[in-house]
């Protein structure tokens, strides 16, 4: 009888939930030691900020740096597949996108694809994009353009775009100052 | 403690982005790109760096909710609650305000701070999305059910009708809730509707072998065993419940004294793996129920087995706390990470192989050690990120003399080149050249603008013209003298005809001249301000490099430190909940050695070896 019960009380300590109750010292250091995660966090997040600002000042100065960025706005999915980009008929980037990627482009986000330096005056500029349409047709579209690099930082965005003829994408180009 | 929140909210859904955004500032789309793919670490540097540089003129507000979010999402709430506190008490819509707060306290409660929780729930508001309603009842309910204000609970869920999905766990919990606070009958009303759930997804059938579970439990502690047997028989046999449910089926049948009917379920349990507590107590309640139905000898092998088998067991034990110690076991639970910081969503979501590890399972199904293997997952992130800084720094130390290096190699060139170059000079000329082409214009002078050729036949033309011959009075010298006309009457129609398209060219041509002597001029002051900032320029670099490398260093010297701390914190979690496996199963040792003593007792007494 007594062995039953002890046994039933054993038993009984596992029944309902798996998860032990917590006793207050356990969950006092747990928040100490979290917080100090955060403030740890909080610090090296700060110094990333400085030193990628540095990195960006110091390989690509304003008064030569050239930004080229990829967005995508299609109405129907877009299975971008590769972009690559020549300035001045030099290859100077053949990025291969994964499926992650492309799903944030699609939800807006935008991709900074290439930096370069380039002297001020004018330069051309070929991109050309591979991919999979809508009933997996593929697709291939280049663009070609020429730009002016004055002095101070230059943003291109090359936009691969339905807009113009519906689930026809295209390159669409335009640059910021 | 948190019982049942089956869906994830994640940031990326929750308060970010309401919709579609036109980006008007390309940095902002680069952190959206980062931001939607779980890349919080990367998302937030690059906002912190537009920032600074004022990047993002067209989406100040959006920006600071999304660094919120982002903060949020890489579970760094106090950072976020300071943000969103400032943001919301500006002009924020009551939607924003209204999914913003609910997640806040949604992670604070994950996190173990239920007040905190309380009043970020307490200011929701009513503009919260229907979609996200359940959630927060639910989330309400909870924290109503911890302080034990079980009755106020119960109202909150019977007033609200949301879907059948989260009524099921809510109810679920309350009945928890209420068994656990001796409320059994009515715990035993809720518990036995969901036990009887119809249904085959793998969900609801989870959620009826909870119920039953809990339920048969809750009436066996009230000594109820034959009201117990009913939901304890409808948890399925090859569930993650069955083992508690067989285990508890026998002593509702030994309860009632049917030992050769207990004995059905608990022969099952024990050729189960030994792990589960539930198993290993059946290794004793094999024997016990044996002997009760007097088959001693067999009770006396079973005794004997269990204890060998706890034996091996509490080795195992020991070697995985040994393995725990030494820090083997954590490199294996993060063998298999991505390695990118995928904030406070990421979960551990398949064991590392090993026997070992499985002893860990429990431990994995608490928050507290998830939370905390998330915390020490992410300052090793910190770690590594610091280091690869480390190496960079020294690269562009070494970039910097180089350039150093290269600029006092060139500037003596590039001043002789500066001094050699008259473009004043050039500039002189081409202002001539201005006037006097005012000049041909004014005076229309077309021969001014002849070609060489044109030029060179009006020569001779007026030479012929000159010449004593031509003014003969003879019919060839009239002759003569028709045919110079003639040419020349040709050469000025010709200079005529050619004057304002030449006079055009030349003005494009010095037009152009000038454009270039310009932007040579320009070009000339640019190289001329560059050489002269050039040494400047490097020292302020060279200033931010010398500051960020004892940053880099003292900062990782502080990460090293706290990721040690908190790996002994895991590890002392882990080996804690390994202590007390160790204890039962020393306990179910001692039990055993005790019941098997008795019945040899008894056996000597009845005149006879077992």
């Amino acid at each position: 009888m007594e062995k039953r019960i002890a046994g039933l009380a054993l038993l009984l300590a596992l029944a309902v939930s798996p998860v032990h109750a917590q006793d207050e010292p356990a969950v006092e250091e747990f928040q100490g030691l979290d917080r100090e995660v955060q403030a740890l966090k909080d610090e090296v997040l700060d110094l990333n900020r400085d030193l990628f600002l540095l990195e960006e000042e110091l390989l690509f100065p304003a008064n030569s740096q050239v930004a080229f960025f990829l967005s995508v706005d299609v109405g129907e999915f877009f299975a971008l597949d590769s972009v690559s980009l020549k300035i001045d008929g030099k290859e100077v980037t053949n990025y291969l996108y994964t499926e992650r990627e492309v799903d944030a482009l699609h939800r807006g986000g935008v991709h900074r694809l290439h930096m370069a330096n380039l002297e001020v005056g004018e330069h051309e500029l070929t991109a050309v994009f591979d991919g999979k349409g809508p009933h997996a047709r593929d697709y291939r579209r280049g663009a070609t353009m020429k730009f002016t690099k004055s002095l101070g930082a230059k943003y291109v965005e090359l936009q691969i775009t339905d807009r113009a003829a519906k689930q026809q994408p295209e390159f669409v180009i335009r640059e910021w100052e | 403690m948190l019982a049942l929140l089956p869906f994830a909210l994640h940031a990326a859904d929750a308060g970010a982005a309401e919709g579609p955004v036109t980006i008007e500032d390309a940095p902002y789309g680069e952190v959206l790109f980062h931001f939607y793919q779980q890349d919080y670490f990367s998302a937030i540097v690059r906002l912190l760096a537009a920032r600074e540089r004022d990047r993002l003129p067209h989406h100040d507000a959006e920006a600071e909710l999304l660094l919120g979010a982002l903060y949020l999402s890489y579970g760094q709430h106090l950072e976020a609650a300071q943000i969103f506190e400032r943001l919301l008490a500006g002009n924020a819509s009551p939607e924003v305000r209204a999914r913003t707060w609910f997640f806040l306290a949604k992670i604070r409660y994950q996190r173990g701070y239920p007040e905190e929780a309380q009043q970020a729930l307490a200011l929701i508001g009513e503009a919260l999305p229907a979609s996200l309603e359940p959630e927060r009842r639910l989330l309400e309910a909870q924290l109503l059910m911890e302080t034990g204000r079980f009755d106020e609970a119960a109202r909150l869920l019977g007033e609200w009708q949301g879907s059948p999905e989260w009524m099921t766990y809510a109810r679920y919990n309350l009945g928890v809730a209420l068994a656990r606070a001796g409320r059994v009958t009515e715990a035993a009303a809720i518990l036995d509707a969901l036990g009887r759930l119809e249904g085959r997804d793998e969900e609801r059938l989870a959620i009826r072998d909870k119920a039953n579970l809990a339920l048969g439990y809750a009436l066996l502690r009230e000594g109820e065993a034959g009201a117990a047997r009913d939901p304890l028989q409808r948890i399925r046999l090859s569930g993650p419940f069955s083992n508690k449910a067989l285990l508890g089926l026998g002593w509702a049948d030994a309860e009632l004294g049917a030992y050769d009917r207990a004995l059905v379920p608990w022969l099952e349990l024990a050729k189960r793996n030994l792990l589960d507590p539930a198993v290993q107590e059946s290794l004793l309640a094999v024997p016990y129920a044996m002997a009760q139905l007097d088959a001693t000898s067999q009770a006396v092998d079973h005794y004997h087995r269990a204890i060998e088998a706890f034996h091996a067991e509490a080795g195992r034990i020991d070697a995985t706390i040994e393995q725990i110690a030494g820090g083997a076991l954590l490199d294996k639970f993060l063998a298999g990470d991505p390695g990118h910081a995928a904030g406070w969503y990421w979960k551990l979501e398949a064991l590392p192989e090993g026997v070992e590890a499985r002893y860990l399972y429990h431990l994995l199904a608490t928050h507290e050690f998830q939370e905390a293997l998330k915390n020490y997952r992410d300052l090793r992130f910190l770690a590594r990120n610091l280091e690869d800084w480390r190496e960079s720094i020294d690269v562009f130390g070494h970039m910097l003399e180089t350039r150093r290096l290269g600029y006092a190699e060139r500037l003596p060139r590039v001043e002789e080149a500066l001094s050699r170059a008259d473009v004043q000079g050039l500039v002189d000329r081409k202002l001539e050249l201005d006037a006097r082409l005012n000049g041909i214009e004014a005076e229309h002078d077309a021969l001014a603008l002849a070609t060489a050729d044109e030029f060179r036949l009006w020569g001779e033309i007026a030479m012929l013209e000159r010449s004593p011959a031509l003014a003969a009075d003879l019919p060839e010298a009239e002759e003569a003298r028709r045919k110079i006309r003639l040419l020349k009457g040709v050469l000025q129609w010709q200079l005529e005809k050619e004057f304002k398209a030449r006079l055009w060219t030349l003005r494009r041509a010095l037009r152009d001249t000038g454009e270039a002597l310009v932007e040579t001029h320009r070009a000339r002051r640019s190289v001329e301000h560059a050489m002269r900032t050039e040494p400047e320029v490097l020292a302020g670099f060279a200033r931010r490099v010398a500051a960020l490398g004892p940053r880099i260093d003292a900062l990782l010297a502080r990460v090293d430190r706290a990721a040690l701390r908190h790996r002994a914190h895991l590890e002392t979690i882990a080996i804690a909940e390994l202590e007390q496996q160790k204890e039962r199963i020393e306990t179910y040792t001692v039990q055993a050695r005790f019941a098997l003593a008795a019945l040899y007792d008894r056996s000597a007494a009845a005149g006879g070896a077992p």
